[in-house]
């Protein structure tokens, strides 16, 4: 079975415990508003061009066969070769599941001595879960984790769940109103996911984004603080404050930034509330 | 960090106002000329230099201080007139300023006896040559003895300038030394200045400092067990004495500001194979910390049983952006060593030398820079044969016999080196006194370093023209020979194939890796059996220096795809064009060679991003790295938090750095192909971050 993938990265410091390879899925369900990797949302393979440093020189017009212009490219990657610069690739490339295993576990010695493993990201990695479980059934037991946004059937989730060893999980906004507005879903299915979360046993980590008012709020933080509750297997909280180059790549698959908040305030990040409830939080 | 070490800081490093004593009027060739006039020999000339400047110097006590020492005389003379130079350089290879250089000498030699100690040893010795009426060596012995006396008056007008500004401890510090041994660690660490001092004032230069943390113990056990310190009070000590090496160091000798080689080692194994970082080591790091300043620089000798906790407090140390500490790998280094047949006392008692080259305390007069090998140079050297080669397995033979060509070259080159006569250093090296010999003429190890550069640049070349040129036969010799010979001109397309997509070192790739292992057995090989003229053997090395400019300025375009001109990687380094697929893969790379056939020193450097030092978990996992590293076989590494000069200098030359990564937010990403709002976002957050 295959799946697509736009990144593999190594040494990946804040995806779970120890030292672990990240692989990033590409496809997502959402679309929120301070996305800073757009190229993973289409479950599509796209071109990405670094347009910084093109020379005007023209080889990628002279090498596309399609006669089309750029609104209609259908991402051949013919064109990527043909830059002197290789400023042109293809974002989405196509693996084997056993193969993209077999990848992995060239570093097993190293990640399993250091406590770390394998970090399936995204996009929104349950997007691919069938690919996924067959990663991990390749993977012979080398620790997994998954960074979701928890958008999920109730049985993609716990089937995922079930077969990781760690979850890092987003929870944008609890305001279901809130939520479909900036990222263009309900969070229901995702509020229902935390709970099987919480009763799995699997150890977990939250995540929160801090977009200033949008989810700064002491309001959303307490009431996602009372939802998260006790959870016996909670490890932490981790506060992300918004960064302002969360619009970096979308110039370079055609796409306009279009935030639509102030990204010029500075966000609250209220650690306070979930210490003071005993959860253990630090800004990331 | 105390308020008083903080004033000591921001008066020497923050507002220099010690420059304000500096003595702009004198004239070094003063004393050049004089000696010329006077026909002396060369070591005479070396005592009269060390006089001339303690002599002028203007003692400058500071009330707050307790270590005290600085330089008034900005500029040291030259024993030799530019016209005596001319003719030494007629009879004489000349390595570097023709000073001795980059050793590392004992201290304590000279500070467990005092200078009435080894006067007494000097005296011993000048008995037995006077029995024999050999002249010359009594008259050497002399000036040691004169060496003896110009810094015992040199302290004295010190400590009376001490007494005068009414600082007591300094006064009574020098009232102690240099004459008799040291009751107290502060006077240790007094007497050690004076020694550097005096050294730097010798012309001495890159003069080491080794393993303090080992020789200073006992001063240190001492002071903690009679209650004259607790840990506070010698971590003040330390900081002001770590502070000392600043003061001075825009006067020292070096290729560039910085380059003086005031490294300090800590921790390792000692002669048993135990580990012998201790309390004091701690102290040192923890000072080193708190100061942030570039001096000492600090090397970490690490192995097995280091425990990570340590590899930690030296990442913590990374995140400073200082580019050390800089750590080295006893299970490899010591073995290594012994192979070359330094005796195993010695070899466990290694040291770092100005850069990352190995060096024995107090028994070697190695010189470790003596020149440097181009990898790429001798595959471009036999470029010319592969239109005849049927088989790559011919051209990398072709390759081979032209690096042989190039070793016997460098080797031979090496005859007739002259050096000036060190006197003082001569004092403080084993042996020296009992054969009455200067250190110039030689120690129990003499042997001779030969750096490798351009590795990956040469790697790379090979990988390309095996895969494209012979395996795969997409690349045509013509084609790639006359693109070579026109720095790609009117062959972008190929240029661009070479450069980014083909097979590079540092991406755990057996095809590109096993060709460096390849080439770094054939420069090991090639130099055993070579015999320098002082009895030593010649010590390859994956150490550049700043060869990798020099040997890349003299080079035309390679089959890597790196144009006519365009630098090499520093040390032991992926290409800088290379994209790797990450750290991890690139530590597996850079530990496949036969490293302890190579171990004159040079490490993988490696550049991390500082938001991978944001938190303390982060910095595990850092440390991890390196230590995973050093498990797997390196050798030395250093590593880098990416700064914001890099980064300033990326925006400028982008192509030389299209391998820097940056951590954007939650993604990381190529640096140069940020756009450059962002890129400017980055550099400023970096100003913030520092």
């Amino acid at each position: 079975m295959k799946g697509l993938l736009f990144d593999i990265k190594e040494l990946a410091v804040f995806d779970g415990p120890g030292i672990r390879t990240t692989v990033f899925l590409k496809g997502c369900p959402l679309r929120c508003s301070w996305c800073h990797n757009p190229e993973g949302i289409d479950p599509k393979p796209q071109l990405m061009v670094s347009y910084h440093s093109c020379i005007s020189c023209g080889a990628c017009v002279l090498a596309c066969d399609t006669d089309a212009n750029a609104n209609l490219c259908t991402a051949c990657g013919t064109c990527v070769p043909s830059c002197p610069l290789r400023l042109r690739r293809i974002a989405g490339q196509w693996w084997e599941a056993s193969d993209l295993a077999k990848e992995l576990l060239r570093n097993r010695t190293i990640l399993e001595k250091n406590g770390g493993g394998i970090t399936f990201s995204g996009g929104e990695p349950l997007l691919q879960y069938a690919f996924m479980l067959e990663v991990i059934k390749n993977l012979e037991g080398l620790h997994c984790a998954i960074e979701t946004s928890g958008f999920a059937s109730e049985d993609v989730f716990k089937t995922i769940v079930d077969a990781v060893d760690f979850v890092i999980m987003d929870l944008k906004v609890i305001d279901d109103a809130m939520h479909r507005n900036y990222c263009g879903q309900s969070n229901k299915p995702i509020l229902r996911n935390l709970e099987y979360l919480k009763r799995s046993g699997v150890p977990f980590m939250i995540r929160i984004p801090m977009i200033p008012q949008v989810n700064d709020s002491e309001e959303n933080l307490i009431a996602t603080a009372d939802l998260l509750g006790q959870a016996e297997h909670l490890v932490k909280v981790e506060l992300l404050p918004y960064q302002k180059t969360a619009g970096a790549k979308y110039e370079m698959i055609s796409e306009e930034y279009r935030p639509r908040f102030d990204v010029k305030r500075e966000p609250n990040v209220y650690t306070h509330i979930f210490i003071d409830r005993n959860i253990v939080c630090s800004v990331g | 960090m105390e308020q008083r070490i903080e004033n000591i800081r921001d008066f020497f490093i923050v507002d220099k106002k010690h420059h304000a004593y500096r003595q702009k009027q004198l004239d070094p060739l003063e004393l050049t000329r004089t000696l010329e006039k006077e026909h002396l020999d060369d070591v005479e000339r070396a005592y009269r230099r060390l006089e001339w400047v303690l002599s002028h110097e203007q003692p400058v006590v500071f009330s707050d201080e307790q270590i005290t020492f600085v330089r008034t005389v900005c500029e040291v003379p030259e024993i030799f007139s530019e016209r005596e130079w001319d003719t030494i350089r007629q009879k004489h290879r000349i390595h570097e300023q023709g000073k001795v250089s980059n050793i590392n000498c004992g201290y304590m030699s000279l500070i467990d006896i005092g200078t009435a100690g080894k006067r007494k040893e000097i005296l011993t010795a000048r008995k037995t040559y006077e029995a024999r009426h050999d002249k010359q060596k009594v008259a050497y012995l002399d000036v040691l003895l004169k060496v003896l006396a110009s810094m015992e008056h040199f302290s004295d007008r010190y400590r009376e300038a001490a007494q005068k500004a009414g600082n007591t401890i300094v006064e009574e510090s020098l009232s102690v030394i240099p004459r008799k041994k040291p009751e107290t660690m502060l006077q240790a660490l007094q007497f050690f200045r004076l020694i550097h001092y005096c050294l730097w004032a010798s012309f001495n230069y890159h003069n080491t400092i080794g393993r303090f943390d080992q020789y200073m113990y006992p001063y240190y056990k001492n002071d903690i067990d009679a209650g004259v310190l607790d840990e506070h009070g010698a971590l003040m000590l330390l900081e002001e004495f770590f502070i000392s090496f600043n003061k001075d160091s825009d006067l020292y000798p070096g290729m560039q500001q910085g380059d003086n080689g005031q490294s300090i080692v800590l921790g390792g194994v000692d002669e048993h194979g135990a580990d012998a970082f201790n309390d004091l080591s701690k102290l040192c790091m923890k000072a080193s910390l708190e100061l942030k300043l570039i001096d000492p620089k600090v090397n970490l000798r690490v192995h097995k049983d280091t425990p990570l906790a340590l590899y930690e407090l030296g990442t913590q140390m990374t995140k400073q952006g200082l580019g050390f500490p800089q750590y080295s790998n006893d299970d490899v280094v010591i073995p290594a060593l012994k192979r070359w047949g330094y005796e195993h006392k010695d070899a466990s008692n290694y040291v770092v030398a100005a850069c990352w080259e190995f060096i024995i305390p107090e028994v070697a007069m190695d010189i470790v820079n003596i020149d440097a090998l181009s990898f790429l140079q001798c595959v471009m050297d036999a470029i010319e044969t592969l239109d005849d080669c049927d088989t790559f397995e011919q051209f990398a033979k072709e390759v081979r016999k032209r690096l042989r060509v190039r070793v016997a070259q460098i080797c031979a080159n090496t005859n007739g080196i002259y050096m000036e006569p060190a006197p003082l250093m001569s004092i403080l090296m084993n042996g020296c006194i009992v054969k009455a010999q200067d250190i110039r003429d030689g120690a129990t190890y003499n042997n001779y370093g030969v750096h490798g550069t351009g590795l990956s640049s040469a790697a790379d070349s090979l990988a390309a023209i095996k895969r494209y040129v012979f395996e795969e036969r997409t690349v045509d010799k013509q084609r790639l020979l006359h693109a070579l010979s026109t720095d790609f001109a009117d062959d972008a397309q190929l240029l661009a194939m070479l450069r980014y997509d083909a097979p590079k070192m540092g991406n755990d790739d057996d095809f590109v890796d096993d060709l460096a292992t390849q080439l770094l057995d054939w420069f090991a090989e090639a130099m055993e059996g070579y015999r320098n003229d002082r009895g030593g053997i010649f010590r390859a090395g994956t150490g550049s220096a700043m060869y990798y400019l020099w040997h890349a300025d003299e080079l035309g375009a390679s089959p890597d795809g790196r144009r006519s001109k365009e630098a090499f990687a520093c040390n032991f380094s992926p290409s800088l064009f290379a994209r790797t697929k990450g750290p991890v893969s690139l530590i597996k790379s850079f530990s496949k060679a036969h490293l302890e056939r190579v171990a004159n020193g040079g490490p993988l450097t490696l550049e991390l991003h500082d938001t991978m030092f944001r938190s303390p978990e982060s910095i595990k996992k850092v440390a991890s790295l390196v230590k995973t590293y050093m498990d797997l076989g390196g050798m030395q590494m250093q590593l880098n938090g990416v700064n914001r000069e890099t980064m300033l200098s990326a925006q400028k030359y982008p192509d030389q750095y299209r391998n820097l990564i940056v951590r954007v937010w939650g993604w990381s990403g190529y640096f140069v192909e940020l756009d450059k709002e962002y890129q400017d976002h980055i550099i400023t957050r970096m100003e913030l971050d520092m």
